[in-house]
């Protein structure tokens, strides 16, 4: 096996190089350092297209799988394992996608200490691409763990007025469920010999006897991550206080580590667990749609709205999950997608207005349409695409999550859906309400006549989101033909133990 | 590994290269001036490498471990393995101190700091509780003179009579265990004192309390050296009033030497008494780690916030040495050498950072540390590995040896200890993060401050440490398997 | 004599050492009391060598007192490098350090 030729090493390690190489470069020389970091960003997008290239969409297997020996602890090797399926490849490329246009929107947007602002920024993407690609247990949570560190100094070193607050719960809460699902990995690993994900999966029965308490480790780290209601309060806190391009790439990808660390790891692993947590957390997910909707309608902080959207959002791609049909499951992943292009265009959006304004207060803003066409069309766009309108992404996922749902053996009734379904509903309302605040109306702050309408960059930045909003909303079936079959290799592993319990 | 026989004067090559160094360095003191002394640093650095040399060539310990001068020191992969950690600690603490002006142009300092690493060797390889001993006190009174080295410096004799009062108390109580333990069986030889509890040597049984009683009196002389809750009184009012490098080599090598010899005579002297000292090594454990974690988190000064910091981090590796005793194999001390070997490389960078911060800026205060990065972005780097492997972060060092102590925890059947231990380091990450905010805060709220200068052998020293605390981390074979040359032959008896 | 009475002594001896390091508040007191507790030591070794018949308790006496001879010597010498400055010895008036 030819490594170099391996799209899998080029797409985690060339933001790293990146990053080494900015590192070399003079402090201030920004534009040079802004260059060499965005060319690294498209390299790497570039290096996703390849592996979408050589990916197989018609199997639901790991494919191009690199296996080398790293550590060996006890006598059990610890492998640098990576591989990549459907899920694995659009989350990837989902994040390759996002990575340099929220680069793009800090490229005036952060003026001091650009050059760390690049390297963490770079640092981070390796970590996300290596969360998602990773195949041994402790490998994936190094990455996991890693990627928390630029996280932190993003928030707490380019983040607003409460940033170090901020930073440190975002921190602390992350870690405190992550040391746990350590914990629980290494109790997997001494029980099985084995750390790699593949060998683990086959021996499962081995750790069977303790998997409610596996599965709880895991689904807390993971849960705190989606974040799924009531571990939900570090979010708005982190939100509010990130710079845009760090809200851009927590919300959009960040958050997905979450619910794919629950597809990934709690559903394979421990089938019995999972079909016995399902109706909770399914309930879970629901009262989390509900919750945000309503408190994110009550915000007057427009970034806090966004931030709570996310809480509402995510939990339609927890039902869909653990709905555990084919179908919901599929909606699902394609709504962890939907939501890292709506959510992060609105998190850009917001910080738009921010850096024109430099307040997030909505009543600050009011009838600025026609100051701002541009923006104001682009934004509505977006919410649209937000609130689930038909023709666009979210409409696809969300109506796929909720069909699937309906009539969902592992929820055994139809109320979780359809209690769901009141959230669309909502959804709409809150979107509109910010949309309504912030453009509609009479102009009522004179200060706002003022404002610059976006730039060519700032443009730059909306459409090619747009168009990914419009592509899945209109031809969906490219991305769920890369997602059903290993969605339904998933299932296969998870369903056979439902038939034994039942 | 190693030729077979190896003959008593060769195996102890490397601590009369101590010993030598040790004059040399007196004699250079006599005879150079003031200017030229500030090299000793460099030499002694230079010397303790050859002496390593000296020991991976000439004294590589033999394929089984053996007891050579009349019993009393023992060759094996553990003596080998704490002696290289000693003179790495010493080395780089050589080189915080060589341009510290109140400590660099005095040769006893470097001499008084040889006889000490010497000591912790002897520490190491005895085998013999009256070499033991010996070897502990050669340790301690060297560094007693260390902590109390500025006589000038009210808070620095003072810090250097405290910890001698603690200390020779602790000894006192341990030489009290001691005698006991001789008593019971008649044998001052370590590997013998577990026949004679059983009776084994024509002398009546013990009673079992008598033998935990006197090696609870042991412990607490080990956990005074490990710095271990609630034997760590001394351990801030030491760490804040020594010089800072002297800290920093209290809270590694010394620590590791009172752990090497922790396990060496709780698994050989104690083996049937394995289930209590399991459990009391637990207690002194969330002891340490409770106590060192919560009371960090409000600590103003970065000294005594890291020696809180060290006595929790003794507290993860106590979780080690519990593992061993509820029945791990050889997993359990690999893990704690492993530990220690990441720990030595993180502290001895966090604590050459703090010295040399402490050095030009002429404060320890943790609010000082605001916007350092502006003012030594290099030395902030380093600070920031440095915490970050403390707490426990991949891909430092740190993090590993994390896994590997739970990792035994686990398999030993303590998961309640290591849920205990995750826990901790939570609350551990929670200061660990605090002083790092400090040090990376904005621009703009620094007033305009100038940058430092740092001398090439602070450089080389956290160069050195922050390089080791990466490379311990990710090229983690050659340490694990060397922690494990060390963890096996602490198991093998005769 | 049995060798319990060496023994009970060598526990009263050693018991009011520590109480002594505990309590008192004058380091050189508290140097006596280490004295003790070290000699209390020395007579359980010396008597558990008789009894044994061995040299070897005998032998770690004599590198006891050397010791512990070379500890007093630093904790005095400490003591006078503070007494010259503070004028007091006392512990608990040594609080420039906050523990």
């Amino acid at each position: 096996m030819n490594l170099s030729n391996n799209p899998l090493l080029w797409v985690t390690f060339l933001p790293l190089a990146g990053a080494l190489l900015v590192a070399l470069l003079p402090d201030a020389r920004r534009s040079w350092i802004r260059w060499t970091a965005m060319a690294a960003a498209l390299a790497t997008f570039a290096a996703s297209l390849w592996l979408l290239a050589g990916f197989d969409p018609s199997s639901g297997q790991m494919q191009m799988v690199i296996q080398v020996p790293w550590l060996r602890v006890a006598g059990i090797s610890i492998d640098f394992a990576l591989g990549v399926d459907g899920i694995t490849l659009l989350m990837v490329l989902l994040t390759a996608f996002l990575v340099p246009l929220a680069m793009l929107s800090a490229w005036s947007g952060v003026r001091e200490r650009v050059k760390g602002f690049m390297i963490l920024f770079l640092l981070l993407e390796t970590g996300l691409i290596g969360v998602f690609l990773a195949l041994d247990l402790v490998l994936f949570y190094i990455f996991w763990e890693f990627t928390l560190v630029p996280m932190y100094f993003l928030i707490g070193l380019w983040g607003y007025s409460r940033r170090i607050y901020a930073a440190l719960k975002f921190f602390i809460f992350t870690m405190f469920g992550s040391l746990l699902m350590l914990l629980a990995i290494i109790f997997m690993g001494l029980q099985a010999g084995t750390f790699n994900y593949t060998d683990l999966l086959a021996q499962r029965e081995l750790f069977a006897g303790a998997q409610l308490w596996l599965f709880f480790a895991f689904a807390l780290a993971f849960a705190i991550k989606v974040p799924m209601f009531p571990l939900h309060t570090w979010l708005p806190d982190a939100h509010v206080e990130a710079p845009t391009a760090g809200s851009v790439i927590l919300a959009g990808i960040m958050l997905k580590m979450g619910a794919y660390g629950f597809l990934r790891y709690n559903l394979p692993l421990f089938p019995e667990a999972t079909l016995r947590a399902a109706p909770w957390l399914a309930g879970l997910a629901v009262v989390g749609i509900l919750y945000g909707a309503a408190t994110a309608f009550a915000q007057k902080d427009a970034k806090r709205l966004v931030a709570y959207s996310s809480v509402s959002h995510l939990g339609f791609v927890m039902l869909g999950i653990f709905a555990l049909t084919q179908q919901s499951v599929a909606g699902g992943v394609l709504q962890m997608v939907n939501h890292g292009l709506s959510t992060g265009a609105l998190f850009l959006v917001v910080g738009m207005l921010y850096e024109r304004r430099h307040t997030r207060d909505m009543a600050a803003y009011g009838g600025i349409w026609k100051v701002v066409p541009v923006l104001g069309a682009l934004m509505l766009a977006v919410v649209l695409s937000s609130a689930a309108l038909p023709g666009t992404n979210g409409f696809v996922g969300e109506f796929t999550i909720l069909l699937g749902s309906f009539g969902a053996p592992a929820l055994g009734t139809p109320w979780f859906a359809g209690l769901a379904t009141v959230g669309v509903i909502l959804a709409a309302v809150y979107l509109l309400h910010l949309y309504e605040r912030l453009f509609l109306g009479p102009l009522t702050h004179e200060e706002n006549r003022q404002m610059p309408d976006l730039n060519l960059r700032e443009v730059l930045i909306l459409v090619p989101i747009l168009v990914m909003v419009f592509w899945i909303g209109l031809y969906p079936q490219p991305f769920l033909d890369l997602i059903n079959p290993s969605v339904e290799t998933l299932l296969q592993s998870v369903l056979p133990a439902a038939v034994a319990m039942h | 590994m190693g030729n077979g026989d190896i003959s008593p004067l060769t195996a102890v090559l490397p601590e009369l290269g101590l010993l030598a160094l040790a004059a040399i360095i007196l004699v250079l003191d006599l005879f150079w001036d003031r200017k030229a002394r500030a090299n000793l640093g460099w030499v002694t650095a230079g010397g303790l490498l050859l002496v390593a040399v000296l020991s991976v060539f000439m004294a590589q310990p033999p394929e089984t471990p053996t007891l050579i001068w009349g019993g009393m020191l023992r060759l094996d992969g553990a003596s080998f393995v704490f002696r290289m950690i000693f003179l790495a600690g010493a080395a780089i603490t050589a080189l915080m101190v060589s341009e510290n002006q109140r400590l660099s142009a005095q040769g006893e300092f470097y001499a008084l700091m040889l006889v000490s690493t010497l000591g912790m060797s002897l520490m190491a390889s005895a085998a013999d509780l009256v070499m033991l001993y010996l070897a502990i006190e050669t340790t301690s009174i060297p560094l007693y003179i260390l902590s109390g080295f500025l006589l000038r410096d009210q808070k620095s004799v003072e810090a250097g009579l405290k910890y001698l009062l603690y200390g020779a108390m602790t000894s006192a109580v341990m030489l009290y265990g001691f005698s006991l333990l001789y008593g019971f069986t008649g044998t001052t030889q370590i590997y013998d004192i577990a026949a004679g509890f059983s009776g084994q040597n024509g002398l009546p049984a013990v009673y079992p309390a008598a033998v935990i009683g006197a090696m609870l009196l042991v412990l607490v002389g080990f956990g005074f050296k490990v710095s271990a809750a609630p034997f760590h009184f001394w351990a801030p009012d030491v760490y804040e009033g020594a010089p800072t490098a002297v800290a920093g080599f209290l809270s590694t090598a010394s620590k590791a030497a009172g752990f090497v010899v922790l396990m060496r005579v709780l698994s050989a002297a104690f083996s049937d008494q394995a289930l209590v000292w399991s459990g009391v090594v637990a207690a002194l454990s969330i002891g340490s780690m409770v106590v060192g974690n919560f009371l960090a988190l409000a600590q103003k000064n970065i000294k005594r916030l890291l020696a809180y910091s060290s006595i929790a981090q003794a507290g993860y590796m106590l979780i080690g040495v519990a593992a061993a005793g509820a029945g791990g194999e050889s997993l359990p001390y690999t893990a704690t050498t492993y530990y220690l070997l990441a720990y030595l490389a993180t502290n001895l960078a966090a604590f050459g950072v703090v010295a040399a911060v402490s050095r030009l800026t002429g404060s320890e205060q943790i609010a000082d540390y605001r916007g350092l990065n502006q003012r030594a972005p290099g030395l902030s780097l380093a600070l920031a590995v440095a915490v970050l492997s403390l707490g426990g972060i991949p891909p430092f060092a740190g993090f590993f040896g994390k896994v590997v102590v739970f990792a035994s925890g686990i398999q030993a059947g303590l998961t309640w200890l290591v849920i205990i231990g995750i826990l901790n380091a939570v609350v551990g990450l929670y200061y660990y993060l605090t002083v790092l905010r400090v040090v990376y805060q904005r621009a703009e709220e620094v007033e305009g401050e100038t940058p430092l200068a740092i001398p090439a052998a602070w450089k080389t020293a956290a160069v050195l440490s922050a390089a080791g605390i990466v490379a311990i981390g990710v090229l983690f074979l050659p340490w694990y398997n060397l922690s494990m040359q060390a963890a096996s032959s602490l198991l093998t008896f005769r | 004599m049995p060798l319990s009475y060496y023994l009970i002594l060598s526990a009263i001896m050693f018991l009011i050492g520590i109480l002594g390091v505990l309590l008192r508040r004058n380091p050189l007191i508290m140097f006596m009391s280490l004295e003790l507790m070290f000699n209390a030591a020395n007579l359980a070794f010396v008597a558990f060598a008789a009894y044994h018949q061995a040299l070897s308790g005998q032998l770690f006496v004599f590198f006891v007192m050397t010791v512990a001879a070379a500890e007093v010597a630093v904790g005095l010498a400490l003591m006078v490098a503070i007494f010259r400055t503070r004028h007091t010895i006392d512990v608990d008036e040594l609080s420039m350090l906050q523990g």
